[in-house]
């Protein structure tokens, strides 16, 4: 699976902002298994980036292309498929189900496709830290075990890309170290990539390409 | 590392994301009012099946028609003309799509005088009639006559005979049946300017459809010309041949062109009229009454939707396919709109087994059970609701 940014420019975006960007109104290719880390000051429309990757949002002049195919055109149907099939994401608003158990948050996303893993999602739990909240409600997890349910959730299906917008913001050092690891293994059992957009450089991200947005 | 079954995707899945509870009183209100609704349907279309079976016409029917006699209405105002069927009228109602053919009875142009002879001491001036063979329901092979041939076979009408029994014992006449009258030798006289001919009459059947004294139809057109000097003469009275003599439509024309018809045929026209106008009436209530039911059904999907909205999104937006969950959703009530299909259709089959018994005393005029078009309508209900279901989920969701 390849990605291509044609020339893309948010609509909101002011014009110095996209001058200044390496990734905006440029052509750019990331290839599956590449490793992509994107450093973006706030404003600069990093999660819109990621957004529009997923298909989430359309409100950018350009072209976005998957395997070659631009998305600009695709209906709910054609988008379930690749979400379901090939594009992981952490929001970094993370997107769980408050009124339902962490469990439940992360089967449901598993349920989704007929993946067989090997890893369980016990055995990821009890690496992030958070075996114990298995039982409990998303919304009584702390921001940072909620992030690490998020974290699980987008481990649970084939991809050949993960994106990731802020998905370490409230770890500390260790945590983000463990939470990195964990990815790494499941993405290169794919041999998938990752693109991961953050405020500042992630020194546990072994990235193949540095961007700034 | 433990190997994890893979994850199998169905309703029980998300049915914890949606929220299906709650508000279940509309809900059964609209299974009620379906329910209700597609009984009086399929209740309303077997009483007019029952209806149309009831009166049709039981007098004999030959291959399938009813036979009816018409004249033209004779009132105070049109008694001084010729009240007659002309060619064009005769043609106007064979043109009628619900009137399958029609023939004119010829009278006789001519004084016709018929004597039994010494053994029944009985004479009588009389009317001749023909029709074509076609409208007469018992006509025997020897029905016929070339001319120069002595003898006239006759048909008689079942109902003179009758009342010739009534009256002959008061008269010292013997009584006649049915099988003795054709031994009878009847002297037929017919007058012309020039002089009288006699003829050998033989009754040779008896007619429960026609009130005449029926010559085969080659024999009174040679008399009327022979003894009458007419050679075509417009018909007082036309027979009509017709798939249902209480066809609404038949009857409405007829009563439109001031037409007389004996009503013993058409007595039930207009009572069935009026109850096929109820029963539909009752039809048109009973679709309102799914339509409603339908809409409250839909109001309650609406408010199940909105109220799963931010779940919903979430799903789709993690990648659960709209089209499969507009399907999986849908399904769901499949059981219910099938159970309410059956359970309407068991009510109507015991409402159509109760009349059966209990109104026509299990007499077998009709049937104890539902037509099969009561039946397929039901299945077609039944379609419809799945269908209409699907499309109104398929719309919502979309449109998150």
């Amino acid at each position: 699976m390849t990605i291509q940014l044609n020339k893309v420019i948010p609509d909101f975006l002011e014009k110095e902002k996209v001058d200044r960007s390496k990734i905006w109104n440029h052509s750019i290719a990331i290839h599956k298994g590449e490793r992509v880390q994107i450093i973006a000051p706030s404003g600069s429309g990093k999660t819109s980036l990621v957004h529009f990757l997923y298909g989430l949002r359309h409100d950018y002049k350009g072209q976005i292309l998957i395997n070659e195919k631009n998305i600009h055109g695709w209906n709910a149907e054609a988008f379930a498929g690749i979400r379901s099939n090939s594009l992981s994401i952490i929001f970094q608003d993370l997107r769980l189900f408050p009124d339902h158990t962490v469990l439940e948050n992360i089967q449901v996303k598993k349920s989704l496709h007929p993946f067989d893993q090997a890893t369980s999602i016990e055995e990821m739990a009890g690496r992030l830290g958070i075996a114990n909240k298995l039982g409990k409600l998303a919304r009584t997890c702390s921001y940072g075990e909620q992030q690490r349910i998020a974290i699980i959730r987008s481990l649970q299906q084939p991809f050949d890309f993960l994106l990731m917008d802020e998905p370490f913001s409230h770890l500390d050092e260790n945590n983000r170290g463990i939470a990195m690891q964990l990815i790494e293994e499941e993405a290169t059992k794919r041999k998938a990539g990752i693109i991961l957009a953050d405020l500042k450089r992630i020194t546990q991200f072994n990235a193949g390409k540095l961007m700034e947005l | 590392m433990s190997v994890q079954t893979p994850g199998k995707i169905s309703f029980k899945t998300i049915a914890p994301f949606l929220n299906i509870g709650g508000n279940n009183t509309s809900r059964f209100f609209s299974y009620a009012g379906l329910g209700i609704g597609v009984m009086l349907l399929l209740c309303s279309v077997q009483m007019y099946i029952n209806i149309n079976q009831l009166l049709k016409d039981k007098n004999p029917r030959k291959n399938g028609y009813d036979f009816i006699s018409v004249t033209k209405t004779v009132t105070n105002q049109n008694m001084g003309s010729d009240n007659r069927f002309t060619l064009a009228d005769i043609n106007e109602l064979k043109a009628q799509p619900f009137i399958e053919d029609a023939a004119p009875l010829n009278a006789n142009q001519f004084r016709a005088k018929a004597s039994a002879g010494n053994i029944i001491p009985f004479s009588t001036d009389l009317f001749l009639e023909s029709v074509k063979n076609d409208f007469i329901d018992t006509v025997p092979a020897s029905f016929s006559w070339k001319p120069g041939q002595a003898d006239v076979p006759i048909i008689f009408s079942a109902d003179f005979l009758e009342m010739y029994n009534v009256f002959a014992p008061a008269q010292d006449l013997p009584q006649l049946s049915e099988s003795s009258i054709g031994a009878i030798n009847i002297m037929l006289e017919c007058y012309s300017p020039t002089g009288i001919q006699t003829f050998r009459g033989h009754i040779v059947a008896v007619s429960d459809r026609i009130n005449s004294v029926l010559v085969p139809e080659s024999f009174l057109l040679w008399a009327n010309k022979m003894y009458g000097n007419a050679d075509y003469v417009p018909a007082a009275r036309v027979y009509v041949k017709t798939v249902d003599a209480n066809n609404t439509s038949l009857l409405n024309f007829l009563q439109q062109k001031n037409y007389h018809v004996n009503k013993d045929k058409t007595k039930f026209g207009r009572v069935k009229q009026v109850l096929q106008t109820v029963v539909s009436g009752l039809g048109g209530f009973a679709i309102l009454v799914i339509l409603l039911a339908m809409m409250l059904f839909s109001f309650y999907l609406q408010l199940m939707i909105a109220r799963s909205k931010d779940n919903l999104q979430l799903l789709l937006t993690l990648g659960y396919s709209p089209s499969w969950f507009s399907k999986t959703v849908a399904k769901k009530w499949i059981p219910a709109y099938t159970m309410i299909i059956l359970a309407a259709l068991v009510a109507a089959s015991l409402l159509q087994f109760a009349f059966q018994h209990v109104s026509l005393n299990g007499k077998d005029e009709l049937p104890s059970f539902l037509h099969s078009s009561v039946f397929l309508l039901a299945g077609v209900l039944w379609l419809l609701c799945i269908a209409v279901n699907y499309r109104l989920i398929k719309k919502l969701l979309y449109r998150l």
